[in-house]
């Protein structure tokens, strides 16, 4: 006893209470002061736990170890000889919704650390102890006695006071303090009744505090979640990540199944003992059983019943739909080992259900959306080059900007039977399916036109009309390289103009050029058209005259051997702008060897982190690099794309690339 | 008395790990080393007193974690040890080689601390509950 006595000892217990942060942690404070009692030979602590079994021996004084634990058992059950008087404060141990059996927040059922007083014991051995079945009502203590040889009647010990604690929502416990034949058990009693009161508001001040606990891990748990979710796009990501996020911070397993064609298919699966899920997944029962549940939860009928944890060899399951946009696009399966009271709440599950739900929506829509944006811009694009005696030819476009819109970059070649080839090229203001329309209507006008031996101008002018009437607001950049050969040739030839290269003849590509995916614009698509088919002497080395024509797009490059590569001239105005187009008009005669290169001004117009723009200095390194390499013309093009986005970065943006040699080597 | 070794090369994951096992269960103790090629000779020393579990970064200068679990599984008198990849790594094929090479565990590392903890929390009770000895 301490010098201010038992009061003083009772003050410094209650003072003790806010420190306590654990069960564990109970013991040393409130068995050894029992012991202190005059009288008291020790005092004992037992805990229950799943089953009603005893899950925790806690003792002061004479160690509660061997034969001693059935002994305190049939003390904390024994009829009571006589029942001491009950506190007379209105501290009750026993909660006013305390009930009879016990519904836990935590069972921390287990082994303690040691202490000079308290030591580990292991699990309990008894199937059912029959302390639990208790005859005193909780918070009466009730005094038994003690006889008979042993090692506690040599001790001394003559009888024990037994008060059992029953506190809502937590394991019960029962106090058992051992007397000799001097101690005023009323006292004891009282004393015990007391030390039960500190115990019953630890009790509960650790079960607030695991509530708020708990509450503060599910709060993170969905920001990180969603943070987690929403940062891909990408479907199959997401289903990854759902589950392993979910495992083990509330679940020990968790499985997602996602409908395809109307049957959920399972996604993905994390377990935190992935052999156990893995074994699961083998067992055709298991995996049986998992597809029906799936499949029924999809149709609206929730099949989970009592037999399915067994089946699925966890402790307790939970399942929540997938439901997105007003759509059931999945289920999550729950596997829990843990105790039931450490489950989340089904509202909770079904949140992050919803989250998830909505993020593998958005990753399957996004995808979708990208393939009609991929298919739409292979439609926008030729699928292949004409072959044209006499001329080499190569294309690539690249797709710069990660967003999910159609860019309005276009390139054409036509090569008419008269014996003239019009490379065109342009750029609609904008992005987007209206962009995207307007590019398919540019690009196919002025083909489709010029095909027929209209003009440039002309063609340019029409649709220059027709986007004034339409009174579109977009406008478009347009150039048009018309290349006529110095001496014509028959049209009778072979590999004569206008006869596109047929799929796996000799000098066509193996396959059409296409769009570069969006969001790899290194490795730009292309499509090439090598010149003109094993068909030697058929034009021979030849000048070509090039008549360029501008409505406002970027001047075009010329490489010619032996000198810097050099800007053409671009001008005039794009169409759509004014009621009559004005133009820029040049000319020029490439050799043998000479290439033109036409392009968008996502090329000339890349921009590094510092605001230089690549055709300032880049453009022109890269270009006499390929000049010096002689590099073919579909590795110009290339490479020439993939230098600008390199420079750009993620900012580029759409890039088209039109690249064409007259065949032959350069002149002496 | 449960003793977990932790790999971890990051003192922020150190200092983090530590204060979260403290916490939710501090009556284990709690062994760190910094590398593949440290903790390998503590646990393959003959005699040597093995943990209950091994806690791995995945990514760590020298020795990957995915190299310490293959070497740690090609002995045979560690077969029982628990190992437990605790990374931020999101690759998918990563986790499939560390189940491969004989990983019990793949956890993901959260931002955020009470979530940590909780995790941490969770994985410790789930390989001591399978582990526990039990007495007949």
């Amino acid at each position: 006893m301490t010098d201010g006595g038992w009061a003083g000892t009772l003050h410094g217990l209650w003072r003790s209470v806010a420190g306590i942060g654990a069960r564990d942690e109970l013991a040393d404070l409130v068995l050894p002061p029992l012991c202190t009692l005059p009288g008291v030979i020790a005092a004992w602590g037992l805990r229950y736990g799943v089953d009603r079994r005893v899950s925790a021996y806690r003792w002061a004084g004479v160690p509660l170890v061997g034969p001693l634990r059935p002994l305190a058992c049939s003390l904390a059950a024994a009829p009571p000889t006589s029942t001491a008087p009950p506190a007379t404060s209105s501290l009750s141990p026993t909660s006013p919704t305390a009930g009879p059996s016990p519904t836990p927040t935590s069972p921390t059922a287990g082994p303690s650390p040691t202490s000079p007083t308290t030591g580990p014991s292991p699990t309990p051995t008894s199937p059912t102890d029959p302390a639990f079945h208790r005859p005193a009502p909780p918070g009466v203590p009730a005094v038994v006695d003690v006889t008979g040889p042993g090692a506690l009647t040599e001790a001394g010990v003559v009888a024990a006071v037994v008060l059992h604690l029953d506190v809502a929502g937590e394991w019960p416990g029962t106090f058992i303090a051992l007397v000799d034949a001097t101690a005023d058990t009323a006292f004891v009693g009282e004393s015990l009744t007391q030390v039960a009161d500190v115990t019953a508001e630890v009790l509960r001040r650790l079960a607030a505090r695991r509530v708020e606990q708990q509450q503060h891990t599910r709060d993170a748990l969905l920001a990180e979640a969603s943070l987690q979710m929403d940062a891909v796009l990408d479907s199959t990501q997401t289903m990854h990540r759902v589950p392993r996020m979910a495992v083990p911070a509330i679940a020990e397993g968790c499985l997602v199944f996602v409908c395809e064609d109307g049957d959920p298919e399972l996604r993905s699966a994390v377990h935190v003992d992935m052999r156990r899920l893995s074994a699961l997944l083998n067992d055709p029962a298991a995996a049986t059983r998992l597809a029906a549940l799936a499949k029924a939860a999809v149709a609206g009928e929730i099949l989970l019943d009592e037999h399915d944890a067994a089946v699925l060899d966890s402790r307790s399951v939970d399942l929540q739909v997938l439901r997105a946009r007003g759509r059931v696009i999945g289920v999550l399966i729950f596997l829990f080992d843990r105790d039931p009271n450490h489950i989340p709440p089904s509202s909770f599950l079904r949140d992050i259900a919803s989250r998830a739900a909505l993020a593998i929506d958005n990753g399957t829509l996004y995808e979708q959306r990208r393939h009609d944006v991929m298919t739409m811009q292979q439609h926008l694009l030729p699928t292949r080059l004409p072959v044209v005696p006499g001329l080499q030819m190569a294309a690539s476009y690249t797709v710069g900007d990660r967003v999910l819109e159609v860019g309005g970059d276009f390139y054409d070649v036509v090569s008419r039977d008269d014996g003239t080839t019009a490379a065109l090229i342009g750029d609609v203001c904008g992005r987007g399916v209206d962009a995207a329309a307007l590019t398919g209507m540019a690009r196919h006008t002025l083909a489709a036109l010029v095909a027929e031996r209209v003009t440039p101008a002309r063609a340019m002018s029409r649709l220059n009309s027709r986007l004034r009437l339409d009174g579109s607001w977009r406008f478009v950049t347009a150039g048009a390289a018309m290349f006529r050969p110095v001496t014509p040739i028959s049209p009778s030839a072979p590999g004569s103009p206008g006869s596109p290269a047929s799929p796996g003849s000799p000098g066509s590509p193996a396959s059409p050029g296409s769009p570069t995916s969006p969001g790899s614009p290194t490795s730009p698509g292309s499509s090439t058209s090598p010149g003109s088919p094993a068909s030697p002497g058929a034009r021979g080395s030849q000048d070509f005259v090039v008549e360029w024509l501008s409505a406002g797009h970027p001047a075009p490059v010329v490489l010619q051997a032996g000198r810097p590569a050099r800007r053409g001239r671009g001008g005039g105005v794009p169409l759509g702008v004014l009621p009559r187009p004005r133009f820029g008009r040049s000319r020029l005669t490439l050799s043998p060897g000479d290439t033109l290169i036409i392009f968008t001004d996502g090329l000339t117009e890349s921009r590094d982190e510092r605001d230089r723009m690549f055709e300032d200095d880049a453009m022109w390194t890269a270009l006499n690099r390929l000049r010096e390499a002689d590099a073919p013309v579909e590795t110009l093009v290339n490479e020439l794309s993939t230098a600008a986005v390199k420079f750009g970065g993620t900012k580029a943006d759409d890039i088209a690339v039109l690249a064409i040699r007259v065949e032959g080597s350069p002149h002496d | 008395m449960t003793e977990v070794f932790v790999v971890e090369d990051s003192d922020e994951d150190v200092e983090a790990i530590e204060r979260a096992i403290g916490r939710s269960h501090p009556d284990v103790t709690v062994e760190f080393f910094r590398s593949g090629s440290e903790v390998l000779p503590r646990l393959t020393a003959p005699g040597a007193a093995l943990p209950h579990m091994v806690l791995l970064d995945l990514n760590m200068p020298g020795e990957s974690g995915l190299d310490v679990i293959r070497n740690l599984r090609s002995r045979p008198g560690l077969a029982r040890l628990i190992l437990v990849v605790f990374t931020s790594s999101e690759d998918q094929a990563e986790a499939d080689a560390c189940y491969a090479a004989g990983a019990d565990s793949y956890i993901y590392k959260p931002l955020n601390f009470a979530l940590f903890q909780s995790v941490l929390s969770q994985t410790l009770d789930y390989w001591r509950s399978r582990t526990a000895p039990r007495t007949p």
